[in-house]
């Protein structure tokens, strides 16, 4: 195969192409792996919005007594104070332009760890609601005397509870980890083939 | 420096040929070469800013169009009849451009067998980039370029002849 030659018939031929038009600039927004993960993070940000709000409601729904009312404030505060926090990284991952002038190992490298680390903040974002969570269930539990909790601690043995504790947290790291490898995962994957072919010797 | 829009789609159009063989080299089909030419075009007009003038337009544009393209991948959910490989691609003209164009033909289907490094590495060198030029626009070593780039060019040859064509 003489690849001289064939450099010489691809670059005689200039494909037929339609002119590049005034249009064509606003046609659509960007789908890159890291545009499509923005994507996917901001409708994601509005269904925590939602849970966020709907979580302020819990107290009356289930009839929480003054006393743990107060100390569910407190806990929901906190949980408000990592949302922020969280909120504003994903804001700014959001915002953040990227470089695509840059060479292609470079390029591929910042892509692949701006996704990993956002992936990252979003599981620990998680685990931490999901820990606070469970440890007002256990203040409310043990500390806050309640019809509700003399129930269930009169049903209950310490060793139960406890092991229930331990698959509550198991279940809440396996659904974080199964969510976020299947709806975001693949691009990281897909991504990571590509580093690896071009760091490749 | 600002620039308008103008300059940009006169030095776009001027250049478009870049655009449509990298979309032909990483897209089988024409639905998604299409949305890949729209993305190449887009991430362009969106770095144009950037562009200092340092280097030339087109040099500039061989970066964000192979790295656009690199990281695009196609709507998972779009079926699309593809033609088996190892179709005849049929000319009905045997005259010599009609045999170059067989021949490129041949070549940009056997390129869809190549990953997307691979595909990179061989644009670069049918553009007449030299082995140094490859290494800087990919960020390897000119070692690494030159390897890659031989085997590139083996898989291809040997992709060619498992489809019962040679040139």
């Amino acid at each position: 195969m003489n690849f001289d030659k064939l450099k010489d018939d691809w670059n005689k031929n200039e494909p037929v192409s339609t002119e590049v038009s005034e249009n064509m600039l606003k046609l659509k927004e960007a789908s890159t792996p890291i545009d499509q993960l923005r994507k996917k993070m901001k409708y994601e940000f509005f269904g925590q919005l939602i849970s966020l709000i709907l979580l302020a409601f819990i107290p009356k729904l289930i009839g929480f007594t003054d006393e743990l009312k107060n100390i569910y404030i407190l806990f929901y505060a906190i949980i408000c104070g990592f949302m922020a926090y969280y909120f504003f990284k994903f804001y700014r991952f959001y915002k953040h332009s990227y470089d695509l002038s840059l060479d292609s190992r470079k390029n591929l490298l910042w892509f692949y760890y701006e996704m990993r680390l956002n992936l990252e903040l979003y599981k620990s974002l998680t685990y931490i609601v999901g820990f606070i969570l469970l440890a007002f269930s256990a203040i409310a539990l043990f500390t806050i005397k309640s019809d509700l909790s003399s129930k269930i601690l009169a049903k209950m043995s310490i060793t139960y509870i406890a092991i229930n504790a331990v698959v509550t947290i198991v279940i809440i790291g396996v659904i974080t980890e199964l969510w976020a490898t299947s709806y975001y995962g693949k691009y990281l994957k897909r991504i990571k083939i590509i580093v690896d072919s071009i760091d490749e010797e | 420096m600002r620039y308008t829009q103008e300059e940009f789609l006169s030095q776009i159009n001027e250049h478009k040929g870049i655009i449509h063989k990298i979309t032909k080299m990483y897209m089988d089909n024409a639905l998604d070469q299409e949305d890949l030419f729209q993305e190449i075009v887009m991430q362009l007009w969106k770095a144009y800013p950037s562009f200092k003038g340092t280097s030339k337009f087109s040099t500039w544009m061989y970066r964000v169009a192979l790295n656009t393209a690199i990281v695009f991948f196609k709507k998972d959910n779009r079926k699309v009849d593809k033609p088996p490989l190892n179709e005849q691609i049929e000319i009905a003209d045997t005259s010599d451009s009609q045999e170059k164009e067989e021949k490129l033909a041949y070549l940009y289907k056997a390129m869809q067998e190549l990953n997307q490094i691979e595909k990179a590495v061989i644009f670069l060198f049918l553009e007449n980039q030299s082995h140094r030029e490859i290494a800087q626009n990919l960020g390897i070593t000119e070692v690494n370029a030159r390897v890659k780039l031989n085997r590139t060019k083996e898989k291809l040859q040997q992709i060619i002849k498992k489809n019962g064509y040679e040139f």
